[in-house]
């Protein structure tokens, strides 16, 4: 039996060692059977065929190609692999960087490993606050990691309550309603309990009520039950706090029902093409927090919001916010004159880098900086089949928000 | 000296005498010597993990093998064990080394706990019901989140070591040491009545056995190694987090048993050590890593087809074989028995040792 | 909030009841304990979605052939997988796990790790006591209650039937009788599987499709199975409605508890396992013994 293994792990010694000299190596890392790992690698392959064409990337007077490594971390079934592929990644494929991460549990053990490694590991997918306080806590172990995307979590309500006292005044102005109710639909997770108490608590100060909360699981295949009562509590503003196919099951079950309240927050099914298809055409107006869209939240957003969707056929989610990070190590590479990532972190700290959904920069837990003109997000509404942004209502590009029954 | 020729005739008489056993002398000494060889950090990692889960897989195997109680939760004991000792190391600032032993103290009480409630149950029931325990102690964990961590669990949870090499040997000597030690159970007279309770209690207890006491005791001893495990997996990966106690590892660690080969208990081991490193590797294939669960359950049912009562009693028919007589095993090429010199021939293969009704 | 509970409560007892009576229904005449039962249910609400959506056929024709192909693939694993390994109980079990691995893992590579919705075979909904209730669910519970009748008719009103009682009571005495107990464990199979597959067609309109929708309802079918007693079909349709109640009071009597529904249900099951080992309806162990 352990002769068996020695076999395995020589030719997996021997298989991806045909290394080419001269390449920047990037492992991409992601759950590659599910939506959030091919945006991952979509991404960073558009990414990486961008700096090639052009000829690579310079480093010390000679060009440098960049070569993606596809690592699938089956964080969605396991921790440990997931941890095991970063550790794999690195003393196997000898990647110079880390790039992507979604599960934040996940994440949270496989920065262990990138940091054991002292190797730059830029983060594409977990928002939890923990990642970017380890690096303010023990700077020294952590620094070698850096947020892309999301905003962390707490900047991310700061935008939900934004776009939500902004849905608020729609309200009151047409139904004449001085304090709407707001029902909380948050699935039962880590990462909503910061926002179901902030909503709790800010709320009635932003002169709206809470009528209730209501936590189904992630994975809900029904949310009837939840849906009469909130209906019986007379809310206006059904506030959803969702990443699972819950958020499909919502807005599927709204529609079917007419509710009038109308749905915002975030709910991470709503962002992707596939919601239409998915709520069989039953989610009018439901509306989401989001990243991309063809609206000018940098110079470069459209262009390559259209290019994404012409390569890929389908719109790029946060996830794909990996072209930014190979773009964003190319020109900190070509700043510091290095591959090494210890030389690499000064020149990120300092760097301000015009993404495609975001001006990126980095404060001290190496979180991108929150901000209008910086890293916002913007908000989208689901209209007869179309994905539409409202919001930040300064961004050129912009449509209305609409209500049911408009 | 006299331990010394001791040593040496224990070995000359007891493991050189069977392939099997001569087989794992060479497979321990080979994990204690890896790391001055070849002490590559993604095969430390990855052995480090078949350790751990040898371990959870042997102690599932003592339980249900041995004494025909079929756990279907055993991802309970694996994730007390990481969350009790996570909790206390983190909270309290408790050392690791001795919060380690206070995991594997709460996941055996929870093993006294499962195991009185299932002291009523019988086959399916029990396995199904055992199915429960783990998905209830996650709605508990979720529930609380100030005090469990919610869906993210413990999570900066300090090292047993820093050192690659050092969490290596810890693993490795913990599993040689606890799946020993549980053989030895398995082996004792212990052993032969768990295999007499699983067989027919009625007839354990009508002859005089304390059928409850030996089958708490082994739902303890079973939880107790299987908390260890969890532990030491919750600190090498500092993170205890509700993936400890997922239905998936409970399913996983089921396969794992049977397709080694139960009531055996260095079967599961085995098939841990031969299918974990395999599935990892398959893993490591681009744009084919994310199908390796399909691999893998296609393997399992490959292999059960050709050997249905799993891959080391395979082996060990093909390697040895048990004499009619006074019922030893001998090596598969003598002719007449090692011990009482009866004939062997090729038409006695061992019958069945697998449990009857499992 | 009463009207809710009944009926959300009736809807989900309805759809555990196809998805358990067969389980226990295998579990009885065969001594199989079917991980893969719901994998099945899975498999028939993907085979509804590519006639439906990605052919084209209109709904029966979708939901009939969807059930037809579901129901023969079971069949033809049970002759290539479970019969061969009939002997060794452990390895059936393990068989059953991997199949329904093999099956989710095979969706995922072939449908992606997408959610997949698909649209109502009824648009619309009522008003019932104040409760909106979508015709969609309407025909979840018609389509239910007639199964059940027929599974009914069919195990207390036909030869089939008493054979498979017969079989579930007493496997010995059955094949002694000359009854031919692979055909009837062939024919227990079939049947359960097309009630499986007749849930997963029915339920896919108003639940998302995805490659792990097979895990939910696995493990609550296992509650209820265990809960009414294994192999009993009467305690099987009892438990479905306990659990299905108990979860919709969860739901509506805790807002903020709603994800702990499955760990009420399974508590649940372990208080009734407490007082009576053998379930609801099962046969207590003493007299199970040889």
């Amino acid at each position: 039996m352990f002769r068996s293994f020695l076999v395995a792990a020589a030719l997996a010694a021997v298989v991806p060692s045909a290394m080419a000299q001269g390449t920047i190596k990037i492992a991409i890392l992601g759950p590659m059977a599910f939506v959030q790992g091919e945006n991952h690698w979509a991404g960073a392959t558009m990414a990486m065929e961008t700096i090639n064409k052009a000829g690579g990337i310079s480093v010390g007077g000679k060009k440098m190609m960049v070569e993606l490594i596809r690592a699938d971390s089956n964080e969605m079934t396991s921790v440990p692999d997931a941890a095991s592929a970063v550790e794999r990644v690195i003393t196997r494929d000898k990647v110079d960087f880390l790039i992507g991460g979604f599960r934040s549990e996940a994440v949270l053990a496989m920065q262990e490993v990138a940091m054991d490694n002292k190797k730059l590991f830029l983060g594409a997918g977990a928002a939890h606050d923990e990642l970017g306080m380890r690096v303010e806590r023990d700077y020294n172990r952590y620094k070698y990691w850096f947020r892309i995307t999301p905003t962390k979590n707490t900047d991310l309500g700061r935008t939900v309550f934004a776009v939500l006292n902004s849905v608020a005044g729609e309200i009151r102005t047409r139904l004449k309603k001085e304090t709407p109710k707001v029902a909380i639909l948050a699935e039962k997770a880590a990462w909503t309990e910061g926002l179901t108490a902030a909503a709790q608590k800010n709320l009635p100060a932003m002169k709206m009520e809470v009528v209730g909360v209501w936590n189904p699981s992630a994975v809900a295949t029904d949310v009837t039950a939840e849906l009469s009562a909130i209906e019986r509590a007379g809310a206006d503003i059904v506030f959803t706090i969702l990443s699972g196919p819950v958020g499909i099951v919502t807005g599927r079950q709204m529609g079917e029902r007419n509710m009038k309240a109308v749905a915002f927050g975030i709910n991470v099914e709503a962002q992707k093409d596939e919601f239409w298809g998915a709520t069989a055409g039953k989610a009018n107006f439901v509306s989401t927090l989001d990243t991309y869209s063809e609206v000018e939240i940098t110079p470069k957003t459209v262009a390559w919001v259209r290019a994404f969707k012409e390569r890929f056929k389908k719109s790029p989610t946060y996830n794909a916010a990996t072209y930014d990070a190979v773009m964003i190590l190319k020109e900190a590479i070509e700043t510091a004159n290095s591959i090494n990532s210890d030389d690499l972190v000064p020149v990120l700290e300092k760097i301000s880098f015009v993404g495609n959904a975001a001006v990126l920069e980095f404060d001290k837990r190496h979180d991108p900086v929150y901000g209008l003109g910086k890293s916002l997000g913007i908000a989208v509404q689901w209209q007869d089949g179309k994905k539409v942004a409202f919001w930040p209502p300064q961004v050129k590009g912009m449509q209305p928000f609409r209500m049911p029954g408009d | 000296m006299y331990w010394l020729r001791r040593l040496w005739s224990e070995l000359r008489n007891e493991v050189f005498v069977l392939p099997s056993r001569m087989l794992v002398l060479a497979w321990a000494l080979g994990l204690l010597a890896l790391p001055a060889v070849y002490a590559d950090p993604y095969v430390m990692r990855i052995l480090t993990l078949t350790c751990l889960y040898a371990i959870f897989a042997a102690s599932w195997d003592l339980l249900a093998g041995y004494s025909g109680q079929v756990n279907f939760g055993h991802a309970l004991f694996f994730g007390a064990g990481g969350y009790a000792s996570s909790m206390l190391s983190l909270k309290l600032g408790v050392s690791p080394w001795l919060t380690i032993w206070v995991g594997a103290a709460v996941a055996t009480l929870l093993g006294l706990g499962v195991g009185y409630i299932c002291l009523r149950l019988r086959g399916a029931y029990l396995s199904l019901a055992t199915l429960a325990f783990p998905l209830i102690a996650v709605g508990l964990l979720l529930a609380f989140p100030g005090f469990s961590g919610g869906e993210l669990g413990m999570f900066g949870v300090s090292r047993l070591t820093n050192n690659l090499i050092g969490n290596y040997y810890i693993a490795v000597i913990a599993m040689l040491v606890l799946v020993f030690g549980m053989w030895l159970i398995a082996d004792s007279k212990f052993g032969l009545v768990l295999h007499a309770i699983r067989d027919d209690e009625l007839a354990a207890r009508a002859s005089g056995i304390n059928t409850p006491r030996y089958k708490l005791t082994v739902f303890a001893i079973a939880a107790f190694a299987a908390g260890v495990a969890g532990a030491l997996l919750a600190h090498y990966l500092r993170i205890a987090a509700p993936f400890l106690l997922e239905t998936a590892l409970s399913f996983q660690v089921v396969i794992w048993g049977i397709f080694g080969g139960v009531a055996t208990i260095y079967g599961p081991v085995a098939a841990v050590f031969v299918l974990f490193p395999l599935i990892e590797w398959f893993g490591g294939f681009q744009g084919f890593g994310e199908r390796r669960l399909l691999f893998f359950a296609v393997i399992v049912l490959l292999v059960l087809l050709f050997m249905p009562r799993g891959l080391v009693p395979w082996v060990r028919d093909k390697v040895e074989t048990l004499c009619p007589r006074c019922k030893q095993r001998n090596p598969g090429w003598r002719a007449v028995c090692r011990l009482c010199e009866a004939p062997l021939s090729a038409t006695d293969r061992p019958r069945s040792t697998a449990p009857r009704k499992a | 909030m009463l009207q809710d509970i009944i009926i959300t409560g009736l809807i989900s007892g309805g759809v555990y009841a196809l998805l358990a009576i067969g389980f226990s229904l295998i579990f009885g005449v065969a001594r199989i304990v079917n991980i893969a039962h719901t994998a099945f249910y899975m498999l028939a609400s993907y085979g509804f979605y590519t006639l439906l959506v990605k052919v084209g056929l209109n709904f029966v024709f979708a939901g009939v052939l969807a059930v037809a192909g579901v129901t023969a693939l079971s069949l033809l694993c049970y002759k290539l997988i479970i019969e061969p390994l009939r002997e060794h109980e452990s390895a059936v079990l393990i068989a059953t796990i991997a199949l329904a691995l093999v099956i989710q893992e095979l969706m995922l590579f072939g449908f992606g790790g997408h959610f997949l919705g698909i649209p109502s075979t009824l648009d619309g909904a009522f008003s019932v006591g104040g409760v909106s209730v979508a015709y969609q669910r309407v025909v979840i519970m018609g389509v239910a209650a007639a199964m059940l009748i027929a599974t009914w008719t069919m195990l207390y009103r036909t030869r089939l039937g008493l054979a498979i009682r017969a079989t579930a009571n007493d496997l010995e005495v059955a094949s002694l009788m000359g009854m031919n107990v692979h055909r009837i464990a062939l024919a227990t199979v079939a049947f359960s599987v097309l009630l499986a597959a007749i849930a997963g067609v029915v339920v896919a309109p108003v639940y998302v499709v995805d490659p792990f929708m097979w895990l939910g309802p696995l493990v609550t079918m296992l509650a209820i199975v265990v809960l009414g007693g294994l192999g009993s079909v009467k305690g099987s349709l009892i438990g479905a409605f306990i659990i299905g109640f108990v979860e919709a009071i969860t739901v509506f009597a805790l807002p903020a508890g709603a994800f702990l529904k499955g760990a009420v249900a399974l508590s649940i099951m372990v208080l009734v396992l407490f007082v009576r080992p053998e379930g609801l309806y099962g046969v207590a162990f003493e007299e199970e013994e040889r």
